[in-house]
């Protein structure tokens, strides 16, 4: 009896054991740098140290996850160093959507191939804002405006080549349209003023960078590029939904968590348990949310194949944008 | 008038008084140290923040903030090394005068004025935000290329030696900005096929290396000559007789204080703008109005207040876009925008009647924050000073040692270092050339200001440069800058011909403008 009893408990206890060792990551030998290619408090920064915050716990006790900012070179420094380490899991390194842009503007010699797909804790889409008191009360008035004056729009974007200027001239491309192109290089921040200030028609930006000014009133969200609407703002539609099918352009401003390409399938297999039972952790969700970001559920194959697809429509988008010029 | 009671029941809590004052603490040691600038410090005390319950976080970020922009002129009063770009303008007259042995009076000024400052723009911000936020939103393309115009017109007036030096000084910097991606067409411009030129040259490397790595060097070079001549050694006492300053002194700083207090306020409400712009523009229009303009370069009272006053008055200025529009006013405030966001505090123009008694609490807290800086800051010069006190040998390899620290950790990587080393080395060629330091760094700051800002009028245009006329504010700037920058040189000879003239002699330099 008491023998049973035993066996019952110790069957118990594994039990317990492989259940609380399903997101264990139990490789790490010594602490696991993580690079950020970006600096520190920006969104890319804040949303990786955020979420190793909640990966922390699966680590093995004396071993932590040492997060390094490394923006020198617009962040491709600190991309070559992540794809040359030794892919032991040793290394991480939280890509951006750039990853995506930059091999094809002669920015980096390494590409997603260089790398393994984790976790992409943000997957923002682009919008288009206006002002709110602007004549453009629907997505098509100002594609219908924009098709009368070509060229007379000014929409503002974060710098030439970057996300945002690509997503512009996706727009013209798909809807046959003409705009004016107004960079504003040292960030989104003095677009947005801008546009309040009523100094540009438009900018093309992440419906969180706008959120402060949309909720008081000053400024209106036309339409968001992606097969689905954006949580924080459920009543704006689609690219899609508001000018009829044949627009359905995904841009999305992402940041993943990523290793070294040829990664062993056990490292990764125990990083994507991990990464999986943050997503799903309902106090990282929230911790995100107050900073303004809808946490992302993509994890392993998922971000490859969305790497793999940003890779090749930032391509075709950046080799029409240099026939042009 | 509950939320007011409300929220100095948070501030004055002895928890947040306690963070209140590590903040600031913390950050007065971080500016003080060259290369560590406030947006790191901020960023570094960042995760702290997240473990406090309610405002506390927020309180000492703030602290940070306002310590760390004060806490730049300690070094660069004491070892001529601008502990963060903000303080680079006050090395011209704050050395001058550690070196004349009143590096006592300097600091007790220094401090005075940043607290002043601080202070002053906090006011600003309780009662006149809302105003202020126009300022943020009503500038366009053509008034911030102006504006930037405006600021690079300065060399020739900090350049106190040689105009031709300046310039050649000021175009070494604007060349050093354009290195990098061109900020229009994302084309590359002097990156010889590097990844890591391509991010363009780290300000603060450069920064470093030319205040601080070139003046070790010089250390270097002065303790030898002592050691082959002996009682040669040149002795620098400094002898504290006073912390605060004197009446006499006050009375004529208090304008300097007033000026550039509003200048600083309303850079800082400027997105994009920030405290090393208000420094040095600070400077000049205390430079311009002052009735001992001779003086600057060589220990005047107003040229050590005027930046300190200026840089510090940004704080509360940048607090004003962040508040009420939801966008940061300078990198330090962008990094603070998280911490706001993590206690539920959504920025922009519905904070004021969502949360009015987190706003109030910001509002005291950042009064707070310069109080116990500039307690902190007088009650610290005695110690301060000693720095004076250290002989050569053992300053100049710590001061070595900060350099190479504080540039590796701009971006975590070596090539900063060597980038800081090879900047110095240039800046003690060019200090027994005669040169200074100014010019170039007002280069490297404005030159990327006024260029993209030129380049995006024009594309709003269509290359139209008469959209440069006809904005009030722009045309406005614009004169202005042309004023400076040519009236220390046709200044004195338009001088020299009325004297020709016949004598009417009374022609004041300063008066024309």
């Amino acid at each position: 009896m008491l023998k049973t009893l035993g066996l019952v408990f110790c069957g118990m206890l594994a039990l317990g054991s492989v259940s609380a060792s399903a997101q264990e990551i139990t490789y790490p030998k010594k602490n696991i740098t993580v690079i950020i290619p970006k600096n520190p408090g920006g969104g890319t920064d804040t949303s990786a140290r955020l979420t190793l915050e909640y990966a922390k716990k699966y680590l093995p006790s004396g071993v932590i996850f040492v997060p390094e900012n490394k923006p020198a070179g617009n962040g491709v420094t600190g991309l070559i160093e992540a794809a040359r380490a030794r892919p032991d899991g040793q290394t991480l390194v939280m890509t951006t959507v750039e990853l995506a842009m930059f091999p094809h503007q002669n920015k980096s010699p390494v590409t997603y191939k260089d790398f393994t797909g984790l976790f992409a804790p943000i997957a923002d889409p682009c919008s288009i804002v206006v002002r709110a008191d602007s004549p453009y009360k629907t997505l098509q008035e100002f594609v219908d405006a924009a098709k009368k004056q070509p060229g007379e729009l000014q929409v503002a974007n974060s710098g030439t080549g970057a996300i945002y200027d690509l997503a512009t001239i996706n727009m013209e491309n798909q809807l046959g349209i003409k705009l004016k192109h107004i960079p504003y290089s040292d960030g989104i921040g003095p677009a947005i003023a801008s546009l309040v200030g009523g100094h540009v028609d438009a900018v093309i930006t992440t419906p969180g960078a706008a959120k402060p000014q949309v909720d008081a009133g000053a400024l209106r969200i036309l339409g968001v590029m992606d097969s689905k609407r954006f949580a924080l703002f459920p009543d704006v539609p689609t690219f899609n939904e508001a000018l009829g099918a044949g627009t359905n352009t995904e841009m999305r401003a992402w940041a993943a968590f990523a290793a070294p390409a040829k990664l062993p399938e056990d490292v990764r297999s125990q990083l994507d348990a991990a990464f999986k039972a943050v997503a799903a952790d309902p106090e990282f969700q929230e911790a995100m949310k107050k900073q303004g970001i809808v946490p992302g559920d993509m994890v392993g194959d998922d971000v490859d194949a969305m790497m793999k697809q940003d890779h090749e429509l930032y391509g075709k988008l950046i080799a029409e944008s240099q026939k042009a010029q | 008038m509950s939320d007011l009671y409300q929220a100095l029941g948070v501030v004055f809590g002895y928890e947040a008084l306690l963070l209140t004052f590590l903040g600031t603490l913390a950050g007065i040691i971080i500016g003080a140290l060259p290369g560590l600038t406030v947006n790191m410090g901020i960023a570094l005390l960042m995760p702290l923040t997240f473990t406090f319950q309610g405002m506390g976080g927020i309180l000492m970020l703030l602290g940070v903030y306002c310590g760390a922009i004060y806490g730049g002129s300690i070094s660069a009063i004491l070892i001529n090394t601008p502990g963060t770009p903000a303080s680079a303008a006050t090395v011209l007259d704050g050395y001058p005068m550690a070196l004349k042995g009143e590096a006592g009076r300097a600091l007790g000024l220094s401090t005075a004025s940043s607290m002043f400052g601080g202070l002053f723009s906090a006011v600003a911000l309780v009662v006149v935000a809302p105003q202020l936020a126009k300022v943020a939103t009503g500038l366009s393309a053509p008034d911030y290329f102006a504006l930037g115009v405006f600021g690079i017109s300065i060399i020739t007036s900090v350049s106190s030696s040689s105009v031709i030096k300046g310039l050649i000084g000021g175009c070494i910097g604007l060349f050093i900005a354009t290195i990098g991606l061109d900020p229009m067409t994302a084309g590359m411009r002097f990156t010889f096929g590097s990844y890591y030129l391509m991010g363009g040259i780290s300000f603060v490397p450069i920064l470093v290396g030319l205040f601080a790595f070139s003046q070790a060097l010089l250390g270097i070079e002065e303790n030898w000559i002592e050691r082959r001549q002996p009682g040669g050694a040149r002795k620098v006492t400094a002898r504290i007789s006073r912390l605060l300053p004197s009446w006499a002194d006050f009375r004529r700083v208090l304008p300097t204080y007033l000026r550039s207090s509003v200048i600083g306020t309303a850079i800082g409400t400027i997105p994009g703008t920030g405290g090393d712009i208000a420094s040095f523009i600070s400077y000049t229009e205390a430079k311009r109005w002052s009735k001992h303009p001779e003086e600057f370069g060589h220990g005047s009272i107003e040229g050590v207040s005027a930046p300190e006053a200026g840089a510090n008055a940004v704080a509360g200025g940048a607090m004003v876009p962040l508040m009420t529009l939801g966008i940061p006013g300078d990198g330090a405030t962008a990094i603070m925008m998280g911490a706001f966001m993590v206690q539920g505090l959504s920025l922009g123009p519905l904070l004021f009647t969502e949360h009015p008694v987190e706003v109030n609490t910001i509002f005291i807290g950042l009064f707070l924050a310069n109080l116990m800086m500039g307690i902190l800051g007088f009650s610290g010069i005695r110690i301060f000073t000693r720095v004076m006190a250290v002989p050569r040998q053992i300053l100049v390899p710590i001061i070595l040692v900060l350099c190479a620290v504080g540039s590796y950790s701009v971006n975590n990587t070596m090539t900063d270092v060597f980038v800081m080393m090879i900047a110095g080395i240039f800046g003690y060629i060019m200090l027994k050339l005669d040169f200074s330091m100014s010019p170039i760094i007002i280069g490297i700051i404005l030159g990327p200001m006024a260029e993209s800002n030129l380049r995006r009028a024009l594309t709003m245009s269509d290359g139209d440069f008469s959209i440069f006329v006809r904005s009030p504010v722009c045309a406005t700037f614009l004169t202005i800058a042309l004023l400076t920058l040519f009236l220390p040189i046709v200044g004195p000879r338009i001088k020299a011909w009325w004297r020709l003239r016949g004598g009417n002699t009374a022609g004041d330099p300063s008066a024309g403008v």
